[in-house]
C-alpha cells in the first residue's frame, strides 16, 4: 500500500477531529493573538466580510490559492475555507480538516481564518456535510474553484447550492467551447440565488473598457452599427499546442450580445488553431470575425494580444485597434477614418495575477448579466 | 460649431464599465500654480492610468506665463515626478497622455481668441466636441476677471460647459453671492462645481452610507438617544507658507465655514430621497437652515477662539503663529475654534453640537462623535458600574479611517463588573488598500457631470450667514483671544465652554 502523503501542519496549522474541536482551536489562537494584542494596549476587534470556499484537487493547486487569499487577506476579511479532494484510491476515505489564522500579530482588526478540509478517497459526496457547519453565519459565500467544474457531478451542485457566487476560470479549462455554454446553463440557473464569474470576464474588462471608450466620441459612434469585420488575437505557446480561445470568444460574445449581433454558422476551425465564422448584424450584413493564435513571448496562453474592429458608415471606412505591446505592460489604440489617423494613445494594460483577479471578483456581490449574455451568444454559435 | 448629437453608447452597460467620463476638453485656468502642480494634474495622470479618461480628451493649460506647450508639458512632468502618488512614473502613459496637452498663454484679449480657436479646432481633430470643463485654479480674486474674459470671448457658446472652482467661495455672504452672480452670467448653477475636497473623502461619503444604508442607525440617531455630538478637525500642522491667506482667513473661514459645517450637515441631515446631487444637496440645505445663528451678543458664551503660541509638536520646537512667515507680531487671527451650535428641528431640538478645530494641535485627526445618553436607570450597583460610560459611535474621517462602537460589557470574573470596550472596525484594513484620492473622484465626477459631492451656491451662501456675525463680533473687538501652547488640545476656555454643560472634550 501506497503511503499517504501527509498534510504539512506547519503550512496547513494543526490537524482537528471534528467541526467542534476546529472551532475551540480557532478560538484559542485567537485568544492567544488577543492576550498578545492585548499587552499592546490594543483590544481586538474584528471585521468580516465573506466566507471563501475554495474547491482543488491537488493540495500544490490548494497551496498556492491559499497563498492567493492570504494577499487579500486585509481587503477582503474572511474565512476561507479550502478543500482538498484527493481522490487517490489509498487508504480508508477519511475528511481530515486543520485551521491557522496566517497573521496572528499583524492585521488584528480584521479576521481572517483558514481553514483546510482534505477529503481522501471517493468521498465528495459527503464535502458539503462538513462545509456547512465551518461557514460564518450571514454572510456571501464565494465558491472559487480551481479548475474545470464538474457541472453534472451531485457534489457540484451541493456545493454551488452554498453560495452566492460562483468564480471560476476559463482559462484553465480542458474544453473551454464546451464547457462555456454549459456554465452559461448553470449562470441562468442560479437567477437570483448566484451569480456566476470567471477571471477570464475581469481579464478583458481592460479591452471591453478601452474599445467602448472609441465609440464614446460622437463623431466615431455611428461606426458601432456598421461593423463589417472583426479579428481577436490570443497567445498561444510557442508550439502552438496550448490553444485556449476563451478570453477571445467572450469579447466577442460580448460585443455581439450588445450589439444584437445573431449567429449564422457554428465555430468552425480556420488554419493553425484559429477560428472563422459569420455573425449577423439586426439590419441583416454579415461579419466574418476571426480569432487568431499568436506566440508572443511573455504572455500567457489565451490572453488577448489584439483586436481590430473595421466599419463603413456613409462610405467612409473606419478602423479601430488595440495592441497590446510586446515588451511593456500597456497597448496602443488607433483609430483612422478614410485612411487618416485620427487618434493613438498608449495605455496601462497590466497582466494582473490570480489575486488581483479574485481581489476585483470579491468586491461585486451580484451576478453580472453582461457576462451572462456574453455566454449566450457563445451557446448559440456551438449549436449544432 | 454644432454640438453632434449623443447617441447612447450600448457598450456602456454593467456594472464594470460606468465610471468613464464622455469626452471632454479641460481647460486650466492658473495652469502653472501650485493647485495644478500638486493636485490636479496628478490626479488626471493617475485617472489614465486607471483608464478612466475618455478617448478623446485634451488638456488645455491656460495661465499668464509665456510658455510654449512643450515648454508647460515639461513642467508638468517635474512636477508630476515629485507629486504623483503614485511612483515611478510610467513614461510611455504620461507622453501619450501629454499629447492631449496644450497651453495657451492668457495675458490678455488676444490670448483669449486663442484659447477660442484651440478649444474649437480640439472639438473636431481630438473630438471632444463641444464638451468642456473649466477649472478655476488660480486665487479667488481672478475668478471674476477670468469668467467675464470667458463671456467676452465667447468660450461657452454653443457648447456644453462647466466650471470647478476652489474655495474660498467668497470671504462673507455679500462677497460669496458676488461671486456666484459672476459665474452665473455665465454658467447655469447647475454647471457650477464647487470643491470641498473633503466630501471626495472615501470615509465622508461612508457616512451617509452609514447612516443611510442601514436600518439600525437612524432610529436613535436623534435627540431622544443622542446625548450630544463632537466633530473634531484637528492639525498638528502650522499655516506652512500660507501665513499671507491665513492671515486674512483663519480657522472660521479657513475650516468652519465649509469643511466643519459640511460635516455638520452630513451628520445632521435628514435621508435624502436618493443618492443624486439635487435631493442630496436638498436636505443638506435644509439643515444648515437649521443650524441656530449664533448673534454677535452670544459670540462670547458659545465661540471660544484662540491662537498658538511657541509649543512642541512630535517632540520637536516650533514657532507660535505670530512668528510665522507673513504674519504680523500682534496679529487677531484666530488658529483654534470652538463652538457650541444647535440644530433647531425635530430631530436635533437642544442636543448640542460641539465644534472643535485648530493648528498646532497634538495630532492631525478628524473625528464625528455621536455620544448617547446613558442607560437610563442604573441597574447594577455603582460599584459594579463604576468603569461604564455612554455608548460612543465614532466615525474617524481621518487618519486610520474607520468606526468605532463603545459600549459596556461584563468583565469576566466572578461577580458583575463591567468596562467599556470599543469594537472598532478599522475601513482602511477591511476594505481599501489603495481608497482613491479624493481629487481623482471629484475630478472624474465633474467631468462625468455628477455634482452630489460639490457644494451648492445655497449651501455655501447659508454657511456664510452661521460665520458671518461671528466674524463681525471680533471684528468689533468682542471676545477674547486666548494663546495655547502650540501641542496642546487648544486655551482652557474651551474646556470651559463645554464643560458649563456638565460634559468634556474627547481626546481624539
Amino acid at each position: 500500500m501506497s503511503v499517504m502523503t501527509q498534510i504539512d501542519e506547519s503550512v496547513w496549522g494543526t490537524r482537528t477531529e471534528s467541526v467542534s474541536a476546529l472551532e475551540r482551536e480557532l478560538a484559542r489562537l485567537r485568544r492567544s493573538s488577543g492576550a498578545h494584542a492585548t499587552e499592546h494596549g490594543v483590544p481586538v476587534a474584528r471585521a468580516s466580510v465573506l466566507n471563501l470556499v475554495v474547491f482543488a484537487t491537488r493540495e500544490i493547486h490548494a497551496r498556492r490559492a491559499a497563498a492567493t487569499i492570504d494577499e487579500l487577506a486585509t481587503r477582503h476579511p474572511s474565512r476561507a475555507i479550502v478543500i482538498v479532494a484527493d481522490r487517490e484510491p489509498s487508504g480508508p476515505p477519511e475528511l481530515e480538516m486543520h485551521c491557522r489564522l496566517p497573521h496572528p500579530d499583524g492585521a488584528q482588526q480584521v479576521s481572517y481564518e483558514q481553514i483546510l478540509i482534505r477529503a481522501r478517497g471517493a468521498e465528495d459526496h459527503r464535502l458539503v456535510s462538513a462545509v456547512i457547519p465551518l461557514l460564518l453565519p450571514d454572510l456571501p459565500v464565494f465558491l472559487w474553484w480551481t479548475e474545470t467544474p464538474p457541472l453534472d457531478l451531485p457534489f457540484f451542485d451541493d456545493l454551488l447550492r452554498l453560495a452566492d457566487r460562483l468564480i471560476v476560470d476559463s482559462g484553465d479549462f480542458a474544453r473551454p467551447d464546451r464547457t462555456l455554454p454549459r456554465l452559461h446553463a448553470v449562470a441562468r440557473s442560479g437567477e437570483n440565488r448566484y451569480g456566476v464569474t470567471d477571471f477570464n470576464w475581469t481579464r478583458i474588462t481592460p479591452w471591453r473598457e478601452l474599445v467602448m471608450q472609441f465609440f464614446d466620441v460622437p463623431t466615431w459612434r455611428p461606426f458601432l452599427d456598421a461593423i463589417t469585420g472583426i479579428r481577436v488575437g490570443f497567445a498561444v505557446d510557442a508550439d502552438g499546442r496550448e490553444i485556449h480561445p476563451s478570453q477571445a470568444l467572450l469579447f466577442i460574445g460580448w460585443l455581439a450580445s450588445r450589439l444584437g449581433w445573431t449567429a449564422v454558422e457554428s465555430l468552425a476551425p480556420s488554419e493553425a488553431g484559429g477560428l472563422l465564422f459569420a455573425m449577423r448584424r439586426p439590419d441583416g450584413q454579415e461579419i466574418p470575425v476571426r480569432v487568431r493564435p499568436r506566440f508572443i513571448r511573455g504572455l500567457d496562453e489565451g490572453d488577448l494580444s489584439g483586436l481590430r474592429i473595421q466599419s463603413e458608415d456613409g462610405g467612409r471606412h473606419a478602423e479601430f485597434v488595440v495592441k497590446r505591446s510586446d515588451t511593456n505592460p500597456h497597448a496602443t489604440t488607433l483609430v483612422t477614418v478614410g485612411g487618416r489617423g485620427m487618434s493613438e494613445r498608449i495605455v496601462p494594460l497590466g497582466r494582473p495575477g490570480v489575486s488581483e483577479l479574485l481581489g476585483e471578483e470579491l468586491t461585486i456581490a451580484r451576478s453580472d448579466s453582461i457576462y451572462e449574455d456574453a455566454l449566450a451568444v457563445l451557446v448559440a454559435l456551438t449549436k449544432g | 460649431m454644432t454640438v453632434a448629437p449623443l447617441l447612447a453608447n450600448p457598450l456602456r452597460a454593467g456594472p464594470r464599465l460606468a465610471r468613464t467620463p464622455q469626452p471632454c476638453a479641460l481647460v486650466i485656468f492658473g495652469a502653472t500654480g501650485d493647485l495644478a502642480a500638486r493636485k490636479i494634474v496628478p490626479a488626471l495622470y493617475n485617472l489614465a492610468l486607471q483608464r478612466l479618461l475618455p478617448a478623446a480628451f485634451a488638456v488645455v493649460g491656460a495661465a499668464r506665463a509665456d510658455l510654449t506647450s512643450e515648454q508647460f508639458r515639461e513642467n508638468l512632468h517635474t512636477d508630476l515626478v515629485q507629486f504623483s502618488r503614485t511612483k515611478p512614473i510610467n513614461e510611455d502613459v504620461w507622453r501619450s497622455f501629454a499629447e492631449s496637452v496644450h497651453y495657451v498663454s492668457t495675458r490678455d484679449g488676444e490670448g483669449y481668441e486663442t484659447l477660442r480657436h484651440t478649444l474649437a479646432d480640439l472639438d473636431v481633430r481630438a473630438g471632444t466636441n463641444g464638451n468642456r470643463l473649466f477649472y478655476f485654479a488660480t486665487p479667488p480674486s481672478a475668478y471674476g476677471p477670468i469668467t467675464d474674459l470667458i463671456k467676452r470671448h465667447r468660450l461657452t457658446e454653443n457648447v456644453n460647459a462647466r466650471v470647478v472652482v476652489e474655495k474660498p467661495f467668497g470671504h462673507d455672504l455679500l462677497s460669496a453671492t458676488e461671486l456666484s452672480q459672476k459665474l452665473q452670467g455665465v454658467f447655469t448653477e447647475d454647471e457650477i462645481f464647487r470643491i470641498d475636497h473633503y466630501l471626495g473623502k472615501e470615509t465622508v461619503q461612508n457616512i451617509l452610507v452609514l447612516r443611510f444604508a442601514n436600518g439600525i442607525f437612524e432610529p436613535i440617531w436623534n435627540r431622544q438617544y443622542v446625548d450630544h455630538v463632537q466633530i473634531t478637525v484637528a492639525e498638528s500642522l502650522g499655516i506652512e507658507e500660507r501665513g499671507a491667506y491665513y492671515e486674512q482667513a483663519g480657522a472660521l473661514r479657513d475650516i468652519v465655514q465649509n469643511h466643519l459645517l459640511q460635516l455638520v450637515a452630513l451628520v445632521g441631515m435628514e435621508p435624502p430621497v436618493s443618492f443624486d446631487a439635487k435631493s442630496v444637496r436638498d436636505e443638506k440645505l435644509k439643515v444648515l437652515r437649521a443650524v441656530r445663528p449664533i448673534t454677535m451678543e452670544q459670540t462670547d458664551t458659545n465661540v471660544v477662539r484662540g491662537q498658538y503660541g511657541p509649543g512642541f509638536i512630535e517632540g520637536a520646537p516650533v514657532r507660535g503663529y505670530c512668528e510665522e512667515d507673513d504674519v504680523a507680531a500682534d496679529s487677531k487671527t484666530e488658529t483654534f475654534l470652538a463652538i457650541r451650535a444647535f440644530i433647531d428641528n425635530w430631530r436635533w431640538e437642544g442636543t448640542p453640537f460641539y465644534l472643535r478645530t485648530g493648528k498646532r494641535l497634538p495630532k492631525r485627526t478628524t473625528e464625528i462623535a455621536i455620544q448617547f445618553r446613558a442607560a437610563p436607570h442604573a441597574v447594577f450597583s455603582s460599584e459594579a458600574a463604576e468603569g461604564m460610560e455612554p455608548n460612543a459611535l465614532v466615525l474617524r474621517i481621518q487618519p486610520d479611517e474607520g468606526i468605532s462602537l463603545k459600549f459596556g460589557a461584563k468583565v469576566p470574573v466572578q461577580g458583575i463588573r463591567i468596562r467599556s470596550v470599543n469594537m472598532d472596525f478599522v475601513y482602511g484594513a477591511s476594505f481599501m488598500v489603495d481608497a482613491p484620492d479624493a481629487y481623482e473622484t471629484l475630478i472624474i465626477d465633474a467631468l462625468r457631470g455628477d455634482a452630489t459631492l460639490f457644494t451648492r451656491q445655497d449651501e455655501v451662501e447659508q454657511q456664510w450667514r452661521f460665520v458671518d456675525p461671528i466674524a463681525q463680533a471680533w471684528a468689533e473687538g468682542r471676545g477674547q483671544m486666548p494663546a495655547y501652547p502650540a501641542g496642546t488640545w487648544g486655551p482652557a476656555e474651551a474646556d470651559l465652554l463645554i464643560a458649563e454643560d456638565g460634559r468634556t472634550w474627547r481626546k481624539p
